[in-house]
């Protein structure tokens, strides 16, 4: 479906509105302060992208779950199902919309096992606590609640072709590139377009290498207020990376998440 | 006490309630029990109505085989969640059953599809009973079927497995006649793969409808191996012969190269020859095909005698666009958006929306399968034991197999058509036999057009020889 992305469930369902965004949030930031609450999907965002990279998994792929993820938790509390459960699970599905494979279940779970304990132990004391039928069911739930939307349009399509379209700078393309998986880390890819998320990571990759392509962003027919509004969403990300130790921080900020609450006992 | 204290929570109780009181079951939506019209290695079919009654019309369930979200299952509500098109199957909606982890899509129904279409056809011809269909009733069809395919092409999706029981036709109501492109399970995109296409699932058309390079070895399915398949349907509802028709062992097989049906494609179409297919030395099979076949073989053969044998004209309008859709070079193959501004569309009859052009619909409606496990088994093992052909003779079967087997549905995959043989009427406590109950005209009919598509039964060896 790279066709059409006005006629998409992407354009018509899940641009999501910024109000919205903050109300539906706000049982969580009734616990975590805002900057809180980024830290922890900076994190999980992290363990999604580690996971990908460990199944050797596209980066398209990779940005897709990662999409899913975030569309969950828009609609729902952090509380609703655990992250460290939902992360692989949205690697499982989008694996198997992007039509990389279905990854067996072994290795997903062999996958999980050894990322979290050699890439995120600082985080996690014990080791990944989750069974096959766990993320099989947990599967339902999010098809369910991303209302069977799996076709995400991402900008690195639009990018390349931009780039492209500036006599195609490796340099600028390679940074660019990976201002737009950092975006991930942000809600751009909840609010805006893909392609106007490419002209915002291009912009700030063209300041980074002081290149002047000011006469070309300038005859682009897109909405420049969008496109300040995303750059400083993801400039924004950069500062807070400045002044953020993860690996001091992250147990506490997960300690402190508002966590599923087992069937009452009798 | 202890381990129950520390068992951590993955799903949120309260969460999990609301999820599930919120969701809807598709048994308390749709009555569908004992409504089965399909059944093929998709899953199955049911034929459904509300239960409360909104709304009069008919919808078809389709139970996706297997448990859980299989790669096809995902790529199928991937895709058709997004595309919307009037020759393209429209899915209203997804059931997920979490009990026993099954997922079923809801359609709109579609009485008919073109495998039983044909299928009346050829019965009706060896019946010497002509069908009254409007003159211009293949050509619509075939017009809606590129329209619906253009549709999917320009969106970057690739049928793949495009048959005749794979279109759809609606039946009476507001979309008439019109022609739906369904069973897009194995549809991928094919925009920038991000693996080779043929590295996932080895074998996927139906070999009949397959393009000569796929059975070369072609490593990407394109746009062109879609039109191939369109072709071969065209040349079927014109003639209501599978044109590329070949006996098929195993089709599960992990090679492409499959040596008869190049043999039957060469035998309709004659030898490639260099000069008009150019890259065919590139193919990965090419040194198997100048060691299995020799040109001398196929050197009567060509697209316009086997056209001509069957009463299409080589210079009709039809028979020209036939020969463009049917070009071996996949590079010279037209375009969908070419086929539909062929002369064929601008000569009379037009092509109409309503493919039966307001005339009454000649055409049986879906019958119900009967629902039987055992019997299920009982067919699949026949299935393995013998080649079901229409046109050849068949090994002699055992009396007792014969009986076995006239009871039994068996209208069997070989020509694509997942169904099996129906039941007649509404679903029935005990399997009736037909021995002993009597055969109803209306019985009797149904097991005539069936016969064609049967395999070894004395009906098939008596039909042959009234043939």
């Amino acid at each position: 479906m790279a066709g059409n992305f006005w006629q998409s469930s992407h354009h018509q369902q899940w641009l999501l509105d910024k109000q919205d965004l903050i109300r539906e949030r706000q049982y969580d930031l009734s616990v975590l302060s805002e900057e809180e609450y980024q830290k922890i999907f900076i994190f999980f965002a992290s363990v999604i992208q580690s996971l990908g990279e460990q199944l050797k998994l596209r980066q398209q792929v990779i940005a897709t779950a990662t999409v899913y993820f975030k569309r969950f938790y828009a609609k729902n509390s952090l509380k609703c199902i655990d992250p460290l459960l939902l992360a692989p699970t949205c690697i499982f599905l989008a694996s198997k919309v992007e039509e990389f494979g279905v990854i067996s279940n072994s290795r997903l779970l062999t996958t999980c096992q050894t990322v979290i304990k050699n890439k995120f132990a600082y985080a996690y004391n014990q080791e990944f606590p989750y069974r096959t039928n766990h993320i099989l069911e947990c599967e339902f739930y999010l098809l369910e609640n991303l209302d069977c939307c799996l076709i995400v349009y991402q900008p690195y399509r639009p990018l390349l072709q931009m780039v492209q379209d500036l006599g195609h700078e490796e340099q600028l393309l390679t940074l660019a590139w990976r201002i737009v998986n950092d975006s991930l880390r942000t809600d751009v890819c909840l609010l805006y377009p893909p392609y106007q998320i490419a002209i915002g990571c291009l912009q700030i990759a063209c300041v980074i290498l002081q290149k002047d392509h000011k006469s070309w962003f300038a005859e682009l027919n897109v909405d420049i207020e969008k496109i300040q509004e995303i750059a400083r969403c993801i400039i924004n990300l950069y500062e807070l990376w400045k002044q953020y130790d993860e690996k001091k921080e992250i147990q506490g900020l997960l300690n402190k998440m508002p966590k599923p609450k087992p069937a009452p006992q009798r | 006490m202890i381990s129950v204290y520390k068992k951590i929570a993955m799903m949120d109780y309260e969460f999990k309630m609301k999820t599930q009181n919120e969701r809807v079951k598709v048994e308390d939506l749709f009555e569908y029990e004992g409504c089965k019209v399909g059944r093929g290695t998709y899953g199955h079919v049911y034929k459904g109505r509300r239960k409360d009654g909104s709304d009069n019309r008919d919808y078809a369930l389709k139970q996706i085989e297997g448990t859980g979200l299989s790669m096809s299952a995902c790529r199928e509500i991937a895709l058709l969640r997004e595309l919307k098109h009037p020759n393209v199957i429209n899915l209203i909606r997804v059931f997920l059953s979490h009990n026993d982890r099954k997922v079923w899509l809801l359609f709109d129904f579609a009485e008919h599809d073109l495998w039983h279409i044909i299928k009346f056809h050829r019965a009706a011809k060896a019946n010497k009973k002509p069908v009254m269909v409007p003159k211009g009733m293949v050509k619509s069809l075939l017009y809606q079927i590129l329209d619906g395919i253009h549709y999917l092409h320009s969106n970057w999706v690739l049928h793949r497995d495009l048959k005749p029981a794979n279109i759809l036709v609606m039946g009476e109501g507001p979309e008439r006649g019109r022609v739906k492109i369904a069973d897009m399970g194995f549809a991928r995109l094919f925009n920038a793969p991000l693996k080779p296409l043929a590295d996932l699932d080895p074998v996927v058309v139906t070999f009949w409808y397959r393009a000569p390079e796929l059975l070369l070895g072609a490593r990407h399915y394109t746009k062109a191996i879609d039109i191939w398949a369109i072709g071969c349907i065209f040349a079927e509802l014109l003639t209501s012969e599978p044109i590329f028709h070949c006996r098929q062992e195993d089709i599960k097989t992990s090679n492409p190269y499959h040596h008869d049906q190049l043999d039957r494609i060469f035998n309709v179409m004659g030898f490639p020859h260099e000069k008009d297919w150019e890259d065919i030395r590139k193919m990965p099979e090419h040194p198997t095909l100048l060691k299995d076949f020799k040109k001398s073989n196929y050197i009567n053969c060509s697209l316009v005698k086997y056209m001509d044998r069957h009463k299409i004209k080589p210079d009709s309008k039809a028979f020209h666009l036939l020969q463009r859709l049917l070009l071996m070079d996949p590079n010279k193959r037209i375009t969908s958006e070419q086929a539909m501004q062929d002369a064929y569309f601008q000569e009379e009859p037009l092509p109409t929306q309503d493919v039966f052009a307001g005339c009454p619909i000649p055409y049986p409606k879906r019958e119900f399968l009967t629902d039987d496990d055992q019997e299920e088994k009982t067919d699949n093992k026949q299935r393995q034991a013998q080649q079901q052909q229409p046109q050849q003779q068949q090994q002699q079967q055992s009396q007792q197999q014969q009986q076995q087997q006239n009871q039994q549905s068996n209208n069997n995959d070989n020509h694509g058509n997942p169904a099996k043989r129906p039941r007649l009427g509404p679903p029935h406590p005990s399997q009736v036999n037909p021995q002993v109950v009597p055969i109803t005209s209306q019985q009797q009919e149904f097991h005539q057009q069936q016969m064609l598509y049967n395999s070894s039964s004395q009906q098939q060896q008596n039909f042959q020889q009234r043939y």
